[in-house]
């Protein structure tokens, strides 16, 4: 199918780009790849399982600053680091979930935005361990990965098989389960599914992949920041997941592709490339708010046949 | 330690607290009745500090500069809210719940620029007329007598507010929508008005806070940042759109940090997320019963 | 053994067939292309104010260099905003780098900007000039190849205002600071020397604020009440105006001294006017009002003609950057990024506060650090440096011996 066709494209275009594209455009695409990753992770839970993750962007940090602080600090080879990283980020899922999921949904995304501003004001102030604001920097890694390709290889090849992984998760019973709990929780409820327990896991599933992105970070910057772990970079994330369509699967991708490519083109030209990104945010919200991929998705079925799906599916839920 | 340090240190966090409780009052009202934590309310604090400053500095060394710098201030905030509100925000009320809240953080990007392209990089500094100048020795403590400002500022607000829900109609309708509004929109009432009118007096209080600020401290860009995340902060421990929580949380936030750098200086700046932390755990939904 | 007047005549036997050399050999060497430098530093938000001062101060410097070009080749630069965040500022390098493929780095007003961007660096092994970040750290425990500084540092600042105050028989210190990379660098190279210059110093108690914090009276106020006998303040950048301010209305410095680096720069007291605390002791490396040299005198006339107001101490570094690089390429010849570091190293160059050398065994340039008392002068209209006295950066610079260990320790 053409579905197929695309998705084969786009591998062979993966594999080809570091032999075809400038360095600088090698590294861009590896970043585009790892905000990917990190934009749809929060979508399973955002997008699939219905819940306002306000601060997926601490997961995300606390990934990366495990495996720096394992390496720099502990010793650690980087393997481990990098195995480490994304458990503990899910572990942080765990316990930030555990007190999220009781809440409703606004009171559920204010208390994980400011459970996630303690993690962030520890990272920015316990100077011997994290590095204060200076984040840590020229992390030590083995030599393949200190090159370019290197990294680029890491990161394409785990970026692939942790989107192989979510798209599973999504169409596995548990997924569908969790889609059926967005759309209806009390009638869920009723039929027996524990709500809690599946919306726990997917914050840990989340969780989980927003730290392998972390570590890919590491992998690609060899440096971490605590503005990774601050909320404005989270809100980011959501404008990424919105940008592209938060009801498909790969618009977050289209999304982080976006916002990553404009900043950077962007801060070359204007130094007001906020006001830019707001700007296209509310026209966004306005006159497309199922996103890139939502819409064309719409496009493409209104083609092909009458959807099942309503046309403005931005709109319906409150 | 003596008696008469804790009673100075608790004054001068009273001041720093009435700060807090304006701006966070603010943003506790706009959550309660709308139900949008509104993001840019930061913005509209530090546009606040900007439009008071500009003021004062057309008046010149006139003392009734400041007093008028302190009225321009908090209604121009309040008019960039209401054409906000009426213009774009009030079409999105039927919209799923998070496109109100990204439009807001859209809305703060774009104020945070126009900022920075109407006033420049540079830091502003309002100096408050003579008589306001300098400090009175209160309990052994200098305090600057602005902050006597402050301190009377921040009760007429929270007596206002009273007044305002408890007295008028409007303020008992946005009560009501803040508590069911499915109820009061079935009773025939306008809903939308009282939304834009409830906003409005937010970003009123938003621009008040910043005005207010203005002559104690640098004006600058990004000064909308820490008091953001203290104002989320404070609202969430108080219960959400309830304005005495706002009240509880502030005093809260001041307190602690201040009377704490009599106790452990070194990590007096923790003292307010720690006691956040702890007050959340225990009670996920903050202190007060929440409005909803 | 030679006699000591034929040595003479060979020594200037071998100048003269050396300048010879020299004088046929110059007008010969062209570079085949412009030197291009790429700028990251923050141009948007409060910290703006002192990235473009350095930016104007190395355009003039550049506007003069390449009236006769360096070798034929002139030097270009392009600009990057990194709004104050490391992770920007060291995507915006790799862009530079990669990209644009600049032959120099400079920046950065944010020392932990300059950090990550020094780790690329020497990564990449692109010179990387640091002009405004004062953390020591730069050209100290993290120090390499690649990377250096032209603007005073830390320890420089810390041991002079260390030094002052232990000549004042103060012993008993609070240290406040803002809770960030230069606040703790300033603030424990301040005490380290301070111990060392009077070891009899206790330490009543310390208070760390975040930066922005907006409202520090209770944290001046709780100082007061603690009663030591003189305060270091640990605050820069934008947090300095906040600080004085609130001094300048509770009265501070008139109760307990207090020392402060950058108190008297007129970076910090311009923007201030009368709102600026008297009595408070200070430093920097840059006054445009003193000492009055031919050659400031020149630099400050070109600079206020050219962008309308007397330069700061960025505006200071960036000028003298601008003549490192420059000299640095006319020295080596080549555009080969080791034959750049090469010549940079134990370069000397005039500046407007006489000949500034860039120390060979840590890349830190060897500044004068001018210390005085904020003081009210009818003449200007901003607060000046009273009673002010130049120390020669050799004194106050650490060791390159101090250096060695630091740099082992940190392995």
């Amino acid at each position: 199918m053409s579905g197929r066709v695309l998705l084969g494209l786009a591998l062979a275009a993966l594999a080809a780009a570091p032999a075809v594209l400038p360095p600088f455009f090698v590294y861009l695409l590896a970043l585009v790849l790892v905000t990917g990753l990190l934009a749809t992770s929060l979508n399973l839970v955002l997008g699939y399982g219905g819940l306002y993750q306000f601060h997926h962007g601490v997961f995300y940090g606390i990934g990366a600053y495990t495996a720096a602080v394992g390496i720099t600090r502990l010793g650690w080879p980087a393997w481990l680091a990098f195995l480490v990283g994304p458990l503990a980020a899910g572990l942080a899922g765990l316990v930030i979930g555990f007190f999220c999921v009781r809440l409703s949904r606004l009171y559920f995304g204010m208390l994980q935005l400011s459970l996630g501003s303690f993690v962030w004001i520890v990272a920015l102030r316990w100077y011997p361990v994290t590095g204060g604001d200076n984040g840590i920097h020229g992390i030590p890694l083995p030599p393949v990965l200190q090159t370019l390709p290197g990294a680029y290889a890491l990161v394409a090849g785990a970026v692939v098989a942790s989107l192989a992984a979510l798209w599973a998760v999504v169409r596995s019973p548990f997924g569908l389960t969790l889609q059926a709990i967005r759309d209806n929780p009390q009638r869920s409820e009723v039929m027996g599914v524990d709500v809690r327990a599946h919306q726990l896991a997917a914050i840990v599933l989340a969780a989980f992949f927003a730290g392998v992105a972390g570590v890919l970070y590491v992998a690609l910057e060899r440096s971490v920041f605590p503005s990774m772990l601050f909320w404005v970079l989270s809100l980011e994330i959501l404008v990424m997941c919105l940008l592209g369509g938060w009801f498909t699967f790969s618009g977050p991708l289209v999304g982080a592709a976006v916002v990553v490519g404009l900043r950077t083109l962007a801060g070359r030209y204007t130094e007001y490339w906020t006001l830019v990104l707001g700007v296209l945010l509310i026209l966004l919200i306005f006159f497309l708010p199922e996103g890139i991929m939502g819409h064309l998705q719409q496009r493409w079925n209104a083609h092909r046949a009458p959807s099942a799906r309503p046309a403005t599916a931005g709109d319906v839920r409150g | 330690m003596d008696a008469a340090a804790v009673l100075g240190q608790l004054v001068v966090g009273l001041s720093r607290a009435m700060i807090l409780f304006i701006v966070s009052a603010g943003l506790t009202l706009i959550l309660g009745v709308l139900r949008v934590p509104n993001v840019f309310h930061g913005s509209l604090y530090m546009l606040g500090a900007f439009v008071a400053w500009t003021v004062a500095e057309a008046v010149g060394p006139h003392p009734a500069g400041l007093w008028l710098a302190l009225a321009a201030a908090p209604l121009v905030t309040a008019a960039v809210g209401l054409v906000l509100e009426r213009l774009l925000l009030s079409r999105l009320y039927y919209r799923e719940h998070l496109m109100l809240i990204l439009f807001t953080f859209g809305v703060m990007l774009v104020l945070n620029d126009l900022v920075k392209l109407l006033w420049g990089p540079t830091y502003r500094s309002l100096v408050p007329p003579p008589s306001l100048q300098g400090a009175v020795t209160l309990l052994g403590v200098a305090l600057p007598k602005f902050n006597l400002v402050l301190l009377v500022a921040g009760p007429l607000v929270g007596v206002g507010l009273w007044l305002f829900t408890h007295r008028t109609r409007a303020g008992r309708i946005a009560r009501a929508a803040a508590t069911d509004r499915d109820m009061v929109a079935v009773l025939g009432v306008d809903v939308s008005r009282v939304f834009g009118m409830a906003f409005a007096l937010g970003c009123f209080l938003a621009g008040l806070g910043g005005a207010l600020v203005a002559p104690t401290t640098s004006i600058t860009l990004g000064m909308d940042h820490s008091l953001l995340i203290d104002s989320f902060l404070i609202v969430i421990v108080g219960g959400l759109g309830n304005l005495w929580g706002a009240l509880a949380g502030s005093l809260l936030f001041g307190i602690t940090q201040s009377v704490g750098l009599l106790v452990w200086p070194q990590f007096a700046v923790a003292f307010p997320y720690a006691v956040t932390a702890a007050v959340l755990l225990v009670r996920p939904t903050g202190l007060l019963r929440s409005a909803w | 053994m030679v006699g000591r007047r034929w040595s003479v005549l060979l020594l200037v036997g071998a100048l003269a067939a050396a300048s010879a050399v020299g004088a046929a050999a110059a007008p010969a060497f062209r570079f085949d292309r412009n030197i291009k430098v790429g700028v990251v530093d923050t141009y948007s938000g409060p910290p703006a104010v002192f990235g473009n001062d350095a930016l104007n101060g190395f355009k003039l410097a550049l506007q003069e260099i390449n009236r006769d070009g360096v070798h034929g080749a002139r030097i270009e630069f392009v600009t990057r905003d990194e709004k104050f965040s490391p992770e920007i500022g060291l995507s915006m390098a790799r862009e530079l780098v990669l990209q644009e493929r600049v032959d120099v780095l400079v920046g950065t007003i944010n020392s932990a900007t300059a950090l990550a961007i020094s780790a690329f660096a020497r990564e990449q092994r692109v010179p990387f000039i640091v002009w405004i970040s004062k953390s020591e750290k730069i050209t100290g425990a993290k120090g390499h190849r690649y990377v250096f500084s032209t603007g005073e540092n830390t320890a420089m600042a810390g041991k002079a205002l260390a030094e002052a105050m232990a000549r004042r028989g103060y012993a008993r210190f609070w240290l406040a600071a803002e809770d960030y990379e230069y606040g703790h660098a300033i603030t424990n190279s301040f005490w380290r020397f301070m111990k060392r210059a009077k070891p009899e110093s206790a330490l009543v108690g310390q208070t760390w604020w975040r930066t922005g914090e907006p409202d520090l009276v209770p944290y001046l106020t709780q100082i007061l009440q603690a009663r030591p006998q003189a305060v270091f303040f640990g605050t820069g950048g934008a947090g300095m105006a906040n600080v004085m301010r609130t001094m300048q209305v509770i009265g501070f410095a008139q109760r307990i001294p207090s020392a402060i680096h950058t108190a008297i720069d007129v970076t910090v007291l311009r923007p201030l006017g009368a709102a600026a605390p008297e009595g408070v002791f200070g430093t920097t490396d840059y006054l445009y009002y003193y000492p009055e040299t031919p050659a400031n005198r020149k630099f400050v006339q070109d600079f206020q003609a050219a962008y309308g107001s007397p330069p700061g101490f960025p505006a200071f570094h960036g000028y003298i950057t601008g003549y490192f690089v420059a000299e640095a390429y006319r020295k080596a010849r080549s555009l080969d990024r080791d034959r750049f570091v090469e010549a940079l190293e134990g370069l000397r160059i005039p500046t407007p506060m006489g000949e500034v050398e860039m120390r060979g065994c840590d890349h830190q340039a060897v500044l004068p650090i001018i210390f005085g008392v904020t003081r009210r002068d009818p003449r200007f209209p901003h607060l000046v440096a009273g009673d002010p006295t130049i120390l020669p950066g050799r004194d106050v610079m650490p060791t390159c011996e101090d250096i060695r260990r630091e740099r082992e320790r940190a392995q």
